[in-house]
């Protein structure tokens, strides 16, 4: 499913965080958005996941513009995102997490929940199913069921990407993954999100850590006080005399 | 000895009526995000309903039922037209129209059934004997229904899928929300919920003491006191609060006289708070 933005400005007050963004996320590709801090790049994730008020500009998922739908609409249609610093149900458990943010859930219709219980059991056991599935897959069995908010920050990151993957995602967009992870899981996380990309889902990556984001995605887009400033593969755009200079300072 | 074992019970059948009140408190706290004033005024339409469906059947249960429906259907009628509309305001916004909501439910009762007490009908039953302590079967059905009543709610939020998300919303709303879960499926089934748990708390004071359409509002501050002392967001804590405080007041009346018992829920409230400030069972609030 291809993600279109097309001058898309957000504005606080007077200050324009986001300045006339115009760009195309092909489908199932790994793209990756590097930009110093204050570039509008989380603004960016968070206008186009509906988690801001619209500010201006189209939004486009496939055929459809979702520039006015609500978040959860727009998570239905399968874009989703993470956050810089993890978040999950604290109180919930690892397994209850997972299960929460599965679609499809007739359960929570309380007509259904009375009146149609076998059905209601049965989308329970798929969900259960998947649920076990991701946990295997991320490796969280030792603590699927465990309160949340009693995971490490590292644990943190590995739910988060299962809670996404629940909600059956065909473009995940993901806020400074290997934030403060340590190389080990960078690794391991890379390893996750290139398994996921070989199944067809697009990532749009916002990192730091230039050299783990350079070995995985293939297009890179450089952002700098709310505008794009380059595109291209990341060798290409690394290699810009205006990227390193808005980005490294001109240090190097 | 005796003496104390009766007011100990009529202590625990007070606490079930404040501990329902406050579980729909802590349950629209939790999720709603603001303090509903207009609990006490819904658990004042679930008894008119119940009293209602009871003099047209002479059937505790049809009332008992009819009283619940009532409250549920207040509860989202007061969703649809008013917290929802208000949902992207401040919490104090939400608290001041559920003010409105209170006093508007609270007149139309007044005009539709006038503002004389009106008592359940219900046949004399000689009180069984355990010992020296009287015990009334009554008493023992109040509490058998509210159990069930509490089995319901914590079966919905812990056993099924729409509960999960009800306590994903309480958890935390904006992320809920980009995980794909309908705040409104969520809070349809809160609001009727919480409007057929205030609704029940409303039958059992009618039960016991009078139906008038000032007495919701009467029993609106000992069931906040009870969401707090809780933990506000905590529906076991509401409940052991409730009983917690419907038994302290009991026991002490001895000793305070009846009306200033009320004045110990809040001594109670205060000591919590000074104490231990998120409440028996308060969770912590991450920092966000």
């Amino acid at each position: 499913m291809k993600l279109a933005l097309r001058d898309i400005s957000v504005r606080f007050g007077g200050f324009k965080a986001v300045d006339g963004i115009s760009l195309a996320i092909e489908p199932g590709t790994l793209v990756g958005i590097i930009g110093p801090n204050g570039a509008g790049k989380s603004t960016l994730f968070s206008m186009v996941t509906g988690f801001l008020p619209h500010g201006e500009g189209v939004v486009s998922l496939g055929e459809a513009d979702i520039s006015r739908d609500t978040p959860f609409g727009r998570a239905r249609r399968g874009m989703v995102r993470t956050f810089q610093v993890p978040r999950e149900f604290a109180h919930l458990t690892v397994r209850e997490n997972l299960m929460a943010a599965a679609p499809g859930q007739s359960g929570e219709n309380l007509i259904d929940l009375f009146f149609r219980p076998g059905k209601v059991r049965n989308e329970e056991d798929a969900i259960r199913r998947e649920v076990e599935e991701t946990i295997d897959f991320l490796k969280l069995r030792a603590v699927a069921d465990v309160s949340a908010g009693r995971l490490s920050g590292g644990q943190k990151k590995l739910l988060e990407l299962g809670r996404v993957l629940m909600t059956k995602p065909k473009l995940i967009l993901l806020d400074e993954p290997f934030a403060g992870v340590n190389p080990v899981l960078i690794e391991e996380l890379s390893g996750h999100i290139r398994a996921l990309n070989q199944r067809g889902i697009g990532f749009v990556i916002i990192e730091h850590d230039l050299s783990a984001l350079s070995r995985l995605v293939s297009v890179l887009h450089v952002m700098d006080q709310g505008k794009l400033l380059a595109s291209g593969a990341p060798a290409e755009v690394l290699a810009r005399k205006d990227v390193r200079e808005a980005y490294l300072g001109g240090a190097a | 000895m005796a003496f104390w074992i009766e007011l100990l019970i009529s202590g625990l059948v007070a606490g079930l009526v404040i501990g329902l009140s406050a579980l729909s408190i802590t349950l629209v706290f939790g999720i709603a995000r603001f303090p509903n004033a207009a609990t006490g005024d819904t658990m004042t339409v679930g008894a008119y309903g119940a009293l209602l469906g009871h003099r047209a059947t002479n059937s505790l249960l049809v009332g008992g039922l009819t009283g619940a429906i009532a409250g549920a259907i207040v509860g989202f009628l007061g969703y649809w037209f008013i917290f929802r509309k208000l949902a992207q305001r401040s919490n104090v916004a939400l608290l001041v129209a559920s003010i409105g909501l209170a006093f508007v439910l609270r007149a139309i009762l007044g005009v539709s059934f006038g503002h004389s007490q009106q008592v359940f009908q219900l046949p004399l039953v000689r009180p069984w004997r355990i010992g020296d302590v009287p015990v009334h079967p009554n008493d023992l059905v109040l509490a058998g229904a509210c159990a069930t009543i509490l089995a319901i709610v914590f079966a919905i939020l812990h056993l099924t899928p729409i509960g999960r998300r009800m306590r994903a919303v309480a958890d935390d709303p904006a992320l809920a929300r980009v995980s794909g879960i309908s705040p409104s499926s969520v809070m349809t089934v809160l609001w009727l919920l919480a409007g057929a748990v205030s609704a029940s708390a409303g039958i059992v004071a009618g039960i016991k003491t009078v139906v008038s359409p000032e007495m919701g509002w009467d029993l609106l501050l000992p069931a906040f006191a009870a969401a707090i002392v809780g933990g506000i967001g905590s529906p076991v804590g509401a409940v052991v609060a409730g009983l917690l405080i419907g038994v302290v007041q009991e026991m002490a009346t001895p000793f305070v006289g009846f009306t200033y018992k009320i004045a110990l829920s809040f001594l109670l409230m205060l000591v919590v708070l000074l104490v231990r400030p998120r409440g028996l069972f308060g969770k912590l609030e991450g920092a966000r």
